[in-house]
């Protein structure tokens, strides 16, 4: 197909798609006039009913939270299908060691930049536990906070090198976070059922307004998601790497800094 | 100005799609494909404001102030955990064409077919090229 044809084509589709796109567009409400309905009442039933701080944390992890876990799992799917086409030609057999590329030269790291790492890597951590532990308070949560945990790691790697983040960052255990995570989610769902109530009720109880312990159940789910994102995307950035390393030529066991 | 952030979300998601459709490498495709999603996390944002509204949130705001709409902020954060994991698995897919074809334009790859003897030879014979390449560089 000539790019010539596919500009056209977009043009067709485009064309089709315009009266539909004015309908829509001119019975938008007026920008910043009114916010729907749900949300308004959202606004102000939630933090007396469930005394959360954070609305958008009300919303995932306990007015809506069916659907947060319908994407914990899309989330778990995606990671999984990631490591599955990754891992297809290099097979199961994964090291817990780091291998180098005999011939690669090992480029040294100046200590502005490890001096750095090991300082911003422990407070990034830090931090990253505090936006989790925080979800119900302040902006953040799980996802955000896993993120971040995440990000802490790689710090590692940018500071130690491939091979002291190799051994900093098991990858059982990266597995053992993600798929516990979610389970933990589940299991927030599950366990109010084994007391009567409906599923993810939130039956803990609701603690104080704008305090650490508040919201009752979002906290432990919180901390589910929060561990399953930063084992996800750890391990993503793990099996990345692995891929620069060629499956089919001998690996040494070294020092690995690219 | 009030229909800017509207204009703001046409403009990304016509950027991006036109990316996507004149693409001719697949790493650049991903990335139009952010650009069309970036746009849906404007839209979002916009329809849920409210002017005057304070972010969902009441930490240092009793309750009851007036406030943007949360629903479509969750929306938006759904919309990122969703956009980040399926651009790693585009990414892989992209690794894998790459493997297999030997080639990231979509104008010069050949459609995929089953486990062939013809096309595990010419894969093979990428293979070896690919690798001959590196090992030369």
């Amino acid at each position: 197909m000539t790019p010539r044809l596919r500009i056209g084509l977009l043009a067709l589709a485009g064309l089709a798609l315009l009266p539909g796109t004015a309908a829509v567009t001119a019975g938008l409400p007026a920008f910043g006039a009114t916010i729907a309905e749900y949300g308004a009442r959202i606004n102000a039933i939630a933090p007396g009913e469930r005394h959360v701080a954070n609305m958008v944390s009300a919303i995932n992890f306990d007015l809506r939270g069916l659907d947060t876990l319908g994407e914990e799992f899309m989330l778990l799917a995606a990671i999984t299908g990631t490591v599955v086409l990754l891992r297809g030609r290099r097979g199961e057999g994964i090291t817990e060691r780091a291998m180098r590329r005999p011939g690669r030269a090992v480029i040294p790291r100046s200590d502005a930049v490890v001096l750095a790492c090991r300082i911003a890597g422990p407070l990034t951590a830090l931090f990253g536990l505090y936006v989790v532990v925080h979800a119900t308070v302040t902006p953040g949560g799980g996802f955000q906070g896993g993120v971040i945990l995440a990000t802490a790691t790689l710090l590692i790697y940018l500071g130690e090198g491939y091979a002291g983040w190799r051994d900093a960052v098991r990858s059982h255990w990266l597995d053992a976070m993600e798929g516990g995570g979610a389970l933990l989610f589940t299991f927030c769902g599950l366990v109010p059922m084994l007391f009567g109530a409906a599923f993810m009720q939130n039956i803990l109880p609701l603690g104080t307004f704008r305090d650490l312990f508040s919201g009752g159940l979002m906290l432990v789910e919180n901390l589910g998601v929060g561990m399953a994102v930063a084992g996800g995307f750890t391990q993503l950035f793990l099996e990345f790497m692995e891929e620069t390393r060629e499956a089919d030529q001998p690996d040494e066991p070294g020092e690995e800094t690219a | 100005m009030t229909v800017l952030p509207y204009a703001v979300a046409a403009w990304l998601f016509g950027a991006g799609l036109y990316g996507i459709a004149t693409s001719r490498n697949f790493i650049h495709l991903v990335g139009c494909l952010g650009i069309c999603q970036s746009a849906t996390y404007v839209l979002l944002l916009g329809l849920g404001y409210r002017w005057g509204g304070i972010a969902p949130i009441f930490y240092n705001h009793p309750p009851g102030t007036p406030a943007v709409d949360p629903v479509m902020q969750a929306l938006v954060l759904t919309d990122i955990v969703v956009g980040a994991t399926l651009t790693a698995l585009l990414l892989v897919l992209t690794i894998q064409v790459h493997k297999r074809g030997g080639s990231l334009d979509p104008e010069t790859l050949r459609p995929m077919r089953g486990t062939g003897t013809s096309v595990t030879a010419q894969g093979s014979q990428d293979r070896t090229g690919a690798g001959s390449e590196r090992s030369a560089s």
